[in-house]
């Protein structure tokens, strides 16, 4: 085995285990993250399908609805999860502790997105299970495969940007809190959970396409709902992996330098702050 | 003999505002390998600053810092894996999990595979009977157990080094002895080669270590092992004179007093008394007593004492090691 690939598994797959590790069996000790994983989005899931019978929209809506709502959840777990939980990491001391040993930070953040995402499948799941069975959404499956891409590149090139957000945890502390609060709605509004983004001008509709969660709720929609295969989403495959080749680089960059820069003013181990 | 720590006048200032705290101020150190290194000193005199930059958790503002041979900036990666770090006081872990669960995390962290990370585990109970606590989860367990687990943790990846931050801070003096056993233990059976311990508990140091750092803002003011240090004030007197704690706020007429190099006051609240240690330039002892009955000061005992640590602070700086600064 080369000395770069046994680095990786020992590295950073390892520790990023482990995290996910400490994410799954910490999250399912105490049955009370039903209520906040499922129960609640389903509510929310609900009335919002709710509304678009009693409006009259077209029966494909629900599907939109559906496929909206189980892929924001993993927008959430891997883009705001990761900073959320390195905040707290660093408050509690345990990111002090991980600094110590020679693993990478962004295996400690792979870790937690992985381990958020046990949890998220779940939610997911109950939210395309309610869906077809309550709501009687239909989806084509025959274009699974390549929803399954289009979500796989849609979470790597988020993976990239939560790499970049995270940083303001560390450096800002609580400001970067209200940061991503601030960062939140429009991105939410942006990247069309409940509606099509075609419905946006087109001004809009590119700055959509930087969001990577824009493009890919877009691409999965497109693949299930209307049938549309490779032919149709190709672009949507090639500015994914464009944002996923793009992103994850800078987003390592955006993070070394500010754990450097924590390293030099303290910030790295202040807490409190 | 081989040095493991080596510092080259390493300064770290703090800034806030317009604001500069010098924390380290040109602080050179060797540590050989094979011994426990003490840094000896009161709150904020430097030695979590110094500890954090050598574990490559901070950046020095100037100078260099070596450990095992690694740069701490230029070679941080290889600095951190052979060290490990653990701070008394500290909680790092995951309370809903248990004991057990906890480092097997910290195992795959270190790089240690699942089957390693067990048999690790079973080596570090043994060491530090971790049994009664293993499986139970880390928010249920008491402080003590909280400070072997935090050592046991500190051991998962057979660190070289072994950094020591106030190791029994807050533990009840039977756990405190334990684990000062534990780490005499860890340097006689060479399973740590050099352990570098910061405390502000002057028996603590006396009893552990080889080699001692006095350090008062951020300066290093003595080295030496423990007699050495202590033969600093072979010149001097130690009394310790027992009075009324009611009687304590008049104490401060010693100062009048040339031959008073300089004294420490404990209270001990529950007895009502207090015990002043001072360090006499000549036997002048009747008549401060003398003077503190005049005074209307009630003198309970005097004892003379031998030379401790603390005293070596005292002679050193002026004031003892758990004063404050004025």
């Amino acid at each position: 085995m080369s000395n770069r690939l046994s680095w990786f598994i020992n590295r950073f797959l390892r520790p990023a285990f482990g995290r996910a590790y400490v994410r799954i069996k910490g999250g399912n000790r105490e049955p009370s993250w039903i209520l906040w994983e499922i129960l609640l989005p389903l509510i929310m899931i609900t009335s919002v399908i709710w509304a678009y019978e009693n409006m009259g929209a077209p029966e494909f809506f629900k599907g939109f609805v559906i496929i909206g709502g189980a892929m924001m959840s993993y927008w959430y777990n891997v883009l705001w999860g990761m900073g959320r939980t390195l905040y707290w990491e660093k408050e509690t001391g345990n990111l002090e502790v991980f600094l110590l040993s020679d693993a990478p930070l962004p295996s400690l953040l792979l870790g937690m997105a992985l381990g958020g995402m046990f949890n998220t499948t779940l939610r997911s799941i109950a939210v395309i299970i309610l869906g077809v069975v309550v709501f009687k959404a239909e989806f084509n499956v025959d274009y699974l495969p390549l929803a399954i891409l289009i979500f796989i590149l849609t979470l790597v090139a988020l993976y990239g940007v939560g790499l970049a957000l995270s940083g303001l945890h560390i450096v800002y502390g609580r400001m970067g809190v209200r940061i991503n609060e601030l960062l939140d709605e429009p991105i939410m509004f942006l990247s069309g959970q409940y509606y099509p983004i075609s419905t946006f001008p087109m001004a809009l509709q590119y700055i959509a396409g930087l969001i990577p969660l824009a493009v890919g709720l877009d691409g999965v929609r497109r693949a299930l709902l209307f049938s549309e295969g490779i032919d149709a989403l190709w672009l949507h495959v090639l500015v994914l992996f464009i944002l996923m080749i793009v992103f994850y680089p800078i987003g390592l960059r955006i993070l070394n330098k500010i754990v450097e820069r924590g390293r030099m003013d303290g910030r790295l181990i202040l807490r409190w702050i | 003999m081989l040095i493991t720590i080596e510092t080259r006048d390493l300064v770290r200032i703090f800034k806030h505002g317009d604001k500069e705290f010098r924390a380290l101020d040109k602080v050179s150190i060797q540590v050989p390998e094979g011994v426990i290194y003490g840094l000896l000193g009161p709150n904020g005199a430097g030695k979590t600053t110094l500890i954090r930059i050598l574990t490559t958790l901070l950046l020095p503002s100037d100078g260099d810092a070596y450990v095992g041979g690694y740069h701490v900036v230029r070679d941080a990666n290889k600095v951190r894996k052979i060290i490990n770090l653990v701070s008394g006081g500290e909680r790092p872990g995951y309370g809903i999990l248990t004991v057990r669960e906890n480092l097997m995390y910290y195992g795959q962290v270190y790089g240690l595979s699942w089957g390693e990370t067990k048999r690790r585990i079973e080596e570090v109970n043994e060491l530090l009977h971790l049994d009664e606590f293993l499986d139970k989860r880390l928010n249920s367990i008491s402080t003590g157990m909280m400070q072997k687990y935090a050592l046991a943790r500190g051991l998962l990846n057979h660190p070289q080094i072994l950094f020591l931050d106030e190791p029994t801070l807050g533990l009840d003096v039977q756990n405190a002895r334990h684990i000062r056993r534990v780490i005499k233990h860890l340097i006689e059976d060479k399973e740590i080669r050099t352990i570098l311990l910061t405390s502000h508990y002057m028996a603590e140091v006396e009893e552990l270590c080889d080699i001692v750092s006095i350090i008062d803002r951020g300066r290093i003011i003595a080295t030496g092992s423990p007699d050495e240090l202590r033969k600093m004030v072979k010149d001097e007197i130690i009394y310790n004179i027992d009075v009324r704690l009611s009687d304590i706020d008049r104490i401060r007429i010693l100062r009048r007093f040339r031959t008073v190099v300089g004294y420490t006051i404990k209270t001990r609240q529950l007895t009502g008394e207090a015990r002043i240690r001072m360090i006499l330039s000549g036997e002048d002892i009747a008549r401060i007593i003398r003077t503190l009955e005049e005074e209307n000061i009630h003198v309970l005992r005097v004892t003379r004492d031998e030379v401790s640590l603390e005293d070596v602070f005292l002679r050193l700086v002026g004031r003892g090691l758990e004063d404050e600064y004025e």
